[in-house]
C-alpha cells in the first residue's frame, strides 16, 4: 500500500535527533508492571472495529491496562506520525508499512522487539512465510511483529465477462508480453466497449469514447516507484528487479529496458482505448468509485481491498489470478503490515505486551473473523478465508499465488521515501504524455544518486 | 439600526444607506432588458444552489449504489444511513452494508470541539478587541497612534509567514492538542478586529461619553455604560464574521489540532475522506457529514441573516 | 483604509469639575485616562507581540537559519534565499499562484460586480441577498469537497452532463492545464455572493439622485452604468480587490482535499509548498525564507495596486 504522502517522510531525515534526546528517559524497563493508559494508531477504518474488539479484550486481560486507539486516514497517516514525534506528542504503538520502517528504525525511532518474541515465545514458522523477515533492520533487529499479509490479483465484473462471452476460466491462463501485450491485452481489449457498443478488438472501435474500459487505473499511489498494484506485476513476470537484492538494495534498477518498457506499454493501453487516461484517473474519487459506477471490467488490486469491491450495486464481482509473464511465470507482490513500538513510548512494557497481544491468535482470530484482510499467523489466516467464504467472497486466488511461491517482496530500502518523491512525478509525466519512456532514465540517476553516499 | 448613527464622521462616500424599504417610484415595467437581468440573477442562485442540493441528494442515497446511476437527480437507493453512520446510530455491519467503514466517527466530539473553539475565540476575540478599539478611539495616550499603525501593519503580513513560528511557540509552549494551542493564537486580537471596531466607536457621538464623564464616570465605567451599549451593533456584527470564520478554519487547527480529543470539524471531515487506503471514501456519510457540519453555521444564518447580510457589507467599507 | 486623523482633544475636556481637586487636574486626569487606555490594550497588545511581532521577527530570524525544530536554529546566512532563487519549485509555486490568483480575481471581480448591480437595480430582497452569500457560510474544506465530487471524471454530475449534451468529458482535477482553473472556480463559487455584498454595499451608498438624473437625461441601464456606477464605486472596488487578492495568496485548504499539488506540480501553489517544506519536511529555515518572499511580492503588490487603483480618491469628490 503505497501513497503519495509517503514522500513526507522524507522528514524523519530530520528526525533522529529526537531519538537521542527525548528517549533517553524513555525506555527505562523497570516497571513491569502491564498497566497504565497507551494510544494505538492505525489508518484503516475498515479494521478499526476489529481493533478495537481486541482492545476491549486486552483490556479485560490485564487489569489497569487501557488502549486508545486513533484512527489517521492513509494519506495523513505518516505525515501526522511524523508531525507527532517532533511535536513529543506520538503514539505508544502504530501500524507499520514496510516502505517507512527503515525509515523511522535507522533514525531510532522504533524499539527492538526480539525480547518480546523471546519472552512471549513466538514462533515465526506460524506466520505467512516471507511475511516475518520483513521487520528486521539492517542492523539485524526485529523492529515490528507481523499483523497481516496481502498481494494482488485481479478482479472482474462477472457480467461484463459475460456480456463479453468469457467465462471466469478464461482468465485463469493469461499471457503477457510487453510488446503486444499477448492474450491479457487480447482480453482488455475485448473488454473494452465504447459509447457504440464497438469492442475493443474490433475495428471501428473508438478510443477517444470509451463507455467500459478493459483495465482500470489507480492514479498516485506509489505509481511510479513501487507501482504494487500498477505494473509490478508486468515488469516483475519480466525478471526484472527492483534493485540489485532486496530488503535493503542499494542500486535500483529504474534504467533497465524490461522497467521502461513494460511502462510503455502500459501507457499504450491509454492511447488504445483500454485503460483511461491518467487524467481521467486522477481526477476524481478512486478506482473502486469508478470500478462500482461501472466503468472498468477488469482492475488489478490488494487483497486487502477486495471486499470494497464486492457489494457495489448490480455488479458482480469474481478474482483471477494475475497474468503470467515472458519469464513464464506470475508474480505478484507479497507484502504485509506489522505493529511497532515507538521508542519515545513512556509505558513500553505495556506497549511490548500489547504489541503481542496483537501479533497472538487471540487477536488474530478476532481479526479473521471481521474478513477485511489476511491474517499473518498461518491459523488465523485460515479462519479469514472461511469468514470471507461465508461474507461471499472466494479469496482462494490470493492464497493459491502465495502458496504457489508466485510472489516477491516488497522492496525495501532506506530513502525509500526519496526514490518515490522522484519517481513519481516522472512517471506521472510519461503518463500524461507530457514526457517519454526514456526520460525515466533521468530519474534513475536521480535515484541513484541517493545511494551514491552510502 | 443603531449603525447609522455609529459612524457619522466617516467618510460618507462609505455609509451604506440604512436597509429601510425606500419607496419605489413605480413599479418598473417587465422589458426585455429586466426580464435577461432577472434570468441571469436566478442563473446565479441556481449556481450558487444546486451543489447544496447534490449534498443532500448524496447524504440521502446508498454509498454502494451512487455508481450505478451517477445522474440521478434525486437520491440513489434513499436511506437514512449515511446521517446514522455520522451519527454514531449504526451499528458497524449496518454501515458496512452501506458502504460505511464500519468504524465509529466520534461526531459529537467533534462538533464539540467545534463549538468551543469557535464560542471562545469569538468571546475572548470580541471582547479584547472591543477595548483595545475603545482605547485606539476614544482615549488619550501616549503612543497610541504608534501602537495603533503597528497593528494596522499587521494587517499586510500573510498568515503562513506567522503560522511557523507560531507553531514552533505553541509547541515550545506544550499546548499542541490542546483547545488553548488552536484558540491562543487569535483569542486576543486579530488587527482586522481592532480596526474595524475602532472605525465604528470613532464615530459614536462624543456629547453621551462626555454626559459620563460629567457624572464622574472612569473609563472603565464608560466603556460598559456607553460604548459598549452604543456600539452593539458593530460588535455583533464582528462576533458573527469571526464565528464564521472560526468554525470554518482549517489550516492553523489540522497543524496543531490533529489528535481526536480536540480534532475540530473540518480537520475530521478531511481526515474521513481518505479513511481506507486507496479506497473511495464513503461518499454518502461523507455528504452528510459536512451537511451537519454546517449546520450550526446555516441555523445562526437562518435566525440572523439580515444582520449577517448587513454585516458584510459594512465589513468591507470600513 | 480609511487612514484614520487623530481625534482632536476636547477643548473642555479638562476643566474642573466639581469632583476633580482643584490643583493639577490636567495631568491627574490625563494619567488616569492613560493608564486606563493601557490596561485597556493590554490584553490585544499582549496577542499582537506574542503572535503577530515575536513570530515575525523569529520567522525573520528562521529565514535566515537551518532549522529543523529539534535543534537550535543554525545561521546560515544568504544560503535559503540562494536556495530559493535557484528552486524550480518555488519559482513555479509563485507561477501556478499568480495564475490563481488572476483567474479567481478577475472571474470573481466581474461576477461579483454583475451580481451586485443585478440586486441593485432589480431588487432588495434579503432572501435573495442571503441565497446568494450561502457559499461562504460553509468551510473552503466542505466546497472543497463538493465540487470534488461533482467534478469527477466517471460519475461527477458535472461530466454527467457534459456527457449527455455530446460533448468530452473533462478531467478537471487530472490535466494539468484544467487544474488550476478548476480550483480557482471551486473557489469563485464560494466567494463571489460575498464579494457581490461588499460592492453591493459600496453600490448603495450612490445616491439615488443620480440615477434619477442619468435617467431622466435618457440613459441607458449600460450607459449608467459606466458613466455613474464604475466611477463611483472605485474606491469600494480597490478595497474588495486589496482583500480579495491578499486573501486568494492564501490558497491551500482546497489544494490539501482535492489534488495535493498534482498532477505533476501543476497545482503546487506557494502555501502549500511552504506548508509542504515546513511542516512535512521540517525544513522551517527555506520555509520561512519563502514566506518572507511572499510577504515582500504581496507587499510590493499591494501598493502597486493602491496606486493604480487610486484607491483614496472617489470621484464623487
Amino acid at each position: 500500500m503505497m501513497n503519495k504522502s509517503t514522500r513526507y517522510l522524507a522528514a524523519l531525515a530530520a528526525v533522529p535527533l529526537l531519538a537521542l534526546t527525548a528517549c533517553a528517559g524513555g525506555g527505562g524497563g523497570d516497571d513491569a508492571s502491564a498497566s497504565g493508559e497507551i494510544t494505538y494508531w492505525l489508518w484503516d477504518s475498515n479494521q478499526q472495529v476489529a481493533y478495537q474488539q481486541c482492545a476491549t479484550d486486552f483490556e479485560a486481560a490485564n487489569d489497569g491496562a487501557s488502549v486508545k486507539i486513533e484512527q489517521y486516514g492513509y494519506d495523513d497517516y505518516f505525515q501526522t506520525l511524523t508531525t507527532s514525534l517532533v511535536g513529543g506528542n506520538a503514539p505508544d504503538v502504530i501500524t507499520n508499512h514496510p516502505s517507512f520502517f527503515p525509515q523511522l528504525a535507522s533514525t531510532g525511532q522504533l524499539l527492538g522487539l526480539d525480547d518480546v518474541v523471546e519472552s512471549e515465545g513466538i514462533d515465526f514458522d506460524d506466520y505467512q512465510a516471507g511475511i516475518p523477515e520483513l521487520w528486521v533492520g539492517e542492523d539485524g533487529v526485529r523492529y515490528g511483529l507481523p499483523k497481516d499479509w496481502d498481494t494482488v490479483a485481479t478482479i472482474y465484473n462477472a457480467g461484463y465477462l459475460a456480456e463479453a462471452g468469457l467465462t471466469p476460466e478464461s482468465l485463469q491462463n493469461l499471457e503477457w508480453n510487453p510488446e503486444d501485450g499477448g492474450t491479457w491485452e487480447d482480453t482488455i481489449a475485448h473488454l473494452s466497449v465504447d459509447v457504440n457498443g464497438v469492442r475493443g478488438d474490433e475495428p471501428g472501435y473508438d478510443a477517444k469514447n470509451v463507455e467500459v474500459y478493459g483495465l482500470g487505473l489507480k492514479s498516485k499511489s506509489g505509481i511510479g516507484a513501487f507501482g504494487q498494484t500498477q505494473w509490478s506485476m508486468y515488469a516483475l513476470s519480466t525478471g526484472w528487479e527492483y534493485a540489485d537484492k532486496n530488503p535493503f538494495g542499494t542500486d535500483f534498477n529504474y534504467a533497465d529496458d524490461e522497467y521502461i518498457d513494460t511502462i510503455a506499454w502500459w501507457r499504450s493501453l491509454t492511447e488504445k482505448g483500454f485503460m483511461p487516461s491518467y487524467q481521467a484517473a486522477s481526477s476524481g474519487v478512486g478506482i473502486k468509485d469508478a470500478y462500482g459506477a461501472g466503468s472498468y471490467a477488469l482492475v488489478t488490486d490488494g487483497s486487502w481491498n477486495a471486499r470494497s469491491y464486492y457489494g457495489f450495486t448490480g455488479i458482480e464481482s469474481g478474482i483471477a489470478p494475475l497474468p503470467i509473464g515472458p519469464s513464464g511465470e506470475r508474480v505478484g507482490i507479497l507484502n504485509g503490515l506489522a505493529d511497532s513500538v515507538l521508542a519515545s513510548s513512556e509505558n513500553p512494557e505495556l506497549s511490548k505486551k500489547w504489541v503481542a497481544y496483537l501479533a497472538s491468535a487471540d487477536c488474530q482470530d478476532v481479526v479473521a473473523e471481521a474478513a477485511v484482510v489476511f491474517p499473518a499467523l498461518n491459523s488465523s489466516s485460515e479462519k479469514a478465508r472461511e469468514a470471507f467464504s461465508a461474507a461471499g467472497l472466494d479469496v482462494s486466488v490470493y492464497y493459491d499465488a502465495v502458496a504457489a511461491g508466485e510472489t516477491e517482496l516488497a522492496p525495501i530500502a532506506n530513502h525509500w521515501v526519496d526514490v518515490l518523491a522522484i519517481m513519481e512525478p516522472a512517471v506521472e509525466s510519461v503518463l500524461i504524455f507530457e514526457a517519454e519512456p526514456e526520460s525515466l532514465k533521468e530519474a534513475a540517476a536521480e535515484v541513484d544518486k541517493l545511494f551514491a553516499n552510502d | 439600526m443603531t449603525l447609522t448613527t455609529a459612524a457619522p464622521e466617516l467618510a460618507s462616500t462609505t455609509e451604506p444607506s440604512p436597509p429601510k424599504k425606500a419607496p419605489r417610484r413605480k413599479k418598473p415595467r417587465l422589458t426585455v432588458g429586466r426580464f435577461f437581468a432577472w434570468a441571469a440573477l436566478v442563473a446565479v442562485m441556481l449556481i450558487t444552489l444546486i451543489p447544496f442540493y447534490w449534498m443532500l441528494r448524496t447524504s440521502f442515497s446508498t454509498s454502494t449504489s451512487l455508481g450505478s446511476d451517477p445522474g440521478s437527480p434525486f437520491p440513489v437507493d434513499f436511506t437514512l444511513g449515511a446521517y446514522e453512520r455520522v451519527l454514531g446510530l449504526a451499528t458497524p455491519a449496518e454501515a458496512l452494508a452501506e458502504g460505511g467503514s464500519g468504524a465509529s466517527i466520534n461526531f459529537w466530539a467533534y462538533l464539540r470541539n467545534s463549538l468551543i473553539v469557535a464560542t471562545v475565540t469569538t468571546i475572548g476575540q470580541v471582547l479584547f478587541c472591543s477595548m483595545a478599539a475603545y482605547a485606539f478611539a476614544r482615549l488619550q495616550w501616549k503612543g497610541r497612534d504608534l501602537v495603533f499603525s503597528s497593528f494596522i501593519a499587521a494587517l499586510m503580513v500573510p498568515p503562513i509567514f506567522t503560522t511557523i513560528p507560531n507553531f514552533v511557540t505553541i509547541r515550545e509552549l506544550g499546548l499542541l492538542n490542546t483547545y488553548a494551542g488552536i484558540i491562543l493564537p487569535t483569542l486576543l486580537m486579530t488587527p482586522f478586529a481592532v480596526f474595524f471596531l475602532r472605525q465604528f466607536f470613532l464615530g459614536i457621538s462624543r456629547e453621551v461619553e462626555e454626559a459620563a464623564i460629567i457624572d464622574g464616570a472612569g473609563p472603565i465605567r464608560r466603556f460598559f455604560q456607553v460604548i459598549l451599549p452604543l456600539g452593539s451593533a458593530p460588535i455583533a456584527t464582528l462576533a458573527i464574521l469571526t464565528y464564521i470564520t472560526s468554525w470554518n478554519e482549517y489550516f492553523w487547527p489540522q497543524l496543531v489540532g490533529r489528535e481526536e480529543d480536540v480534532r475540530v470539524l473540518t480537520v475530521a471531515l478531511g481526515v474521513f475522506r481518505s479513511q481506507t487506503p486507496q479506497g473511495g471514501p464513503d461518499w454518502a456519510g461523507l455528504m452528510a457529514a459536512t451537511l451537519i457540519a454546517a449546520l450550526p453555521i446555516l441555523i445562526l444564518f437562518l435566525f440572523m441573516g439580515r444582520r449577517v447580510i448587513n454585516s458584510i457589507g459594512y465589513s468591507g467599507t470600513k | 483604509m480609511t487612514a484614520p486623523t487623530t481625534t482632536r482633544p476636547k477643548a473642555g475636556r479638562a476643566q474642573p469639575s466639581g469632583l476633580v481637586p482643584p490643583r493639577k487636574p490636567l495631568i491627574t486626569l490625563k494619567r488616569r485616562e492613560a493608564l486606563a487606555a493601557w490596561g485597556f490594550v493590554l490584553p490585544a497588545l499582549l496577542g499582537f507581540l506574542a503572535f503577530f511581532v515575536w513570530p515575525a521577527l523569529s520567522g525573520l530570524y528562521y529565514s535566515f537559519t537551518d532549522f529543523d525544530l529539534l535543534t537550535a536554529p543554525e545561521f546560515i546566512g544568504l544560503d535559503n534565499y540562494t536556495r530559493l532563487a535557484a528552486d524550480p519549485l518555488f519559482w513555479n509555486a509563485i507561477g501556478t499562484t499568480s495564475y490563481y490568483v488572476a483567474i479567481n480575481i478577475g472571474l470573481q471581480t466581474v461576477l461579483a460586480l454583475g451580481i451586485a448591480v443585478l440586486m441593485h437595480r432589480l431588487t432588495q430582497s434579503m432572501v435573495i441577498r442571503g441565497i446568494v452569500m450561502l457559499p461562504y457560510l460553509i468551510a473552503n474544506v466542505i466546497a472543497a469537497l463538493v465540487w470534488f465530487y461533482m467534478f469527477d471524471f466517471q460519475f461527477g454530475i458535472v461530466n454527467e452532463v457534459i456527457n449527455a449534451i455530446g460533448l468530452d468529458r473533462v478531467a478537471f482535477f487530472g490535466e494539468s492545464d484544467w487544474a488550476i482553473p478548476t480550483v480557482a472556480l471551486i473557489n469563485v463559487w464560494r466567494h463571489m455572493g460575498y464579494t457581490a455584498l461588499l460592492i453591493f454595499a459600496g453600490l448603495q451608498t450612490i445616491p439615488k439622485e443620480v440615477y434619477e438624473a442619468g435617467a431622466i437625461d435618457g440613459g441607458s441601464e449600460l450607459r449608467m452604468f459606466r458613466s455613474i456606477t464604475l466611477p463611483l464605486l472605485r474606491p469600494v472596488l480597490a478595497m474588495v480587490l486589496v482583500v480579495t487578492v491578499t486573501g486568494s495568496f492564501q490558497l491551500f485548504d482546497t489544494i490539501a482535499v482535492t489534488t495535493q499539488g498534482g498532477p505533476v506540480n501543476s497545482t503546487r501553489v506557494i502555501n502549500y509548498y511552504i506548508f509542504d517544506m515546513a511542516f512535512n519536511r521540517f525544513d522551517f529555515g527555506y520555509g520561512s525564507a519563502m514566506a518572507l518572499a511572499l510577504f515582500v511580492l504581496l507587499a510590493a503588490f499591494t501598493f502597486i495596486q493602491l496606486r493604480l487603483t487610486r484607491a483614496n480618491k472617489s470621484d464623487l469628490g
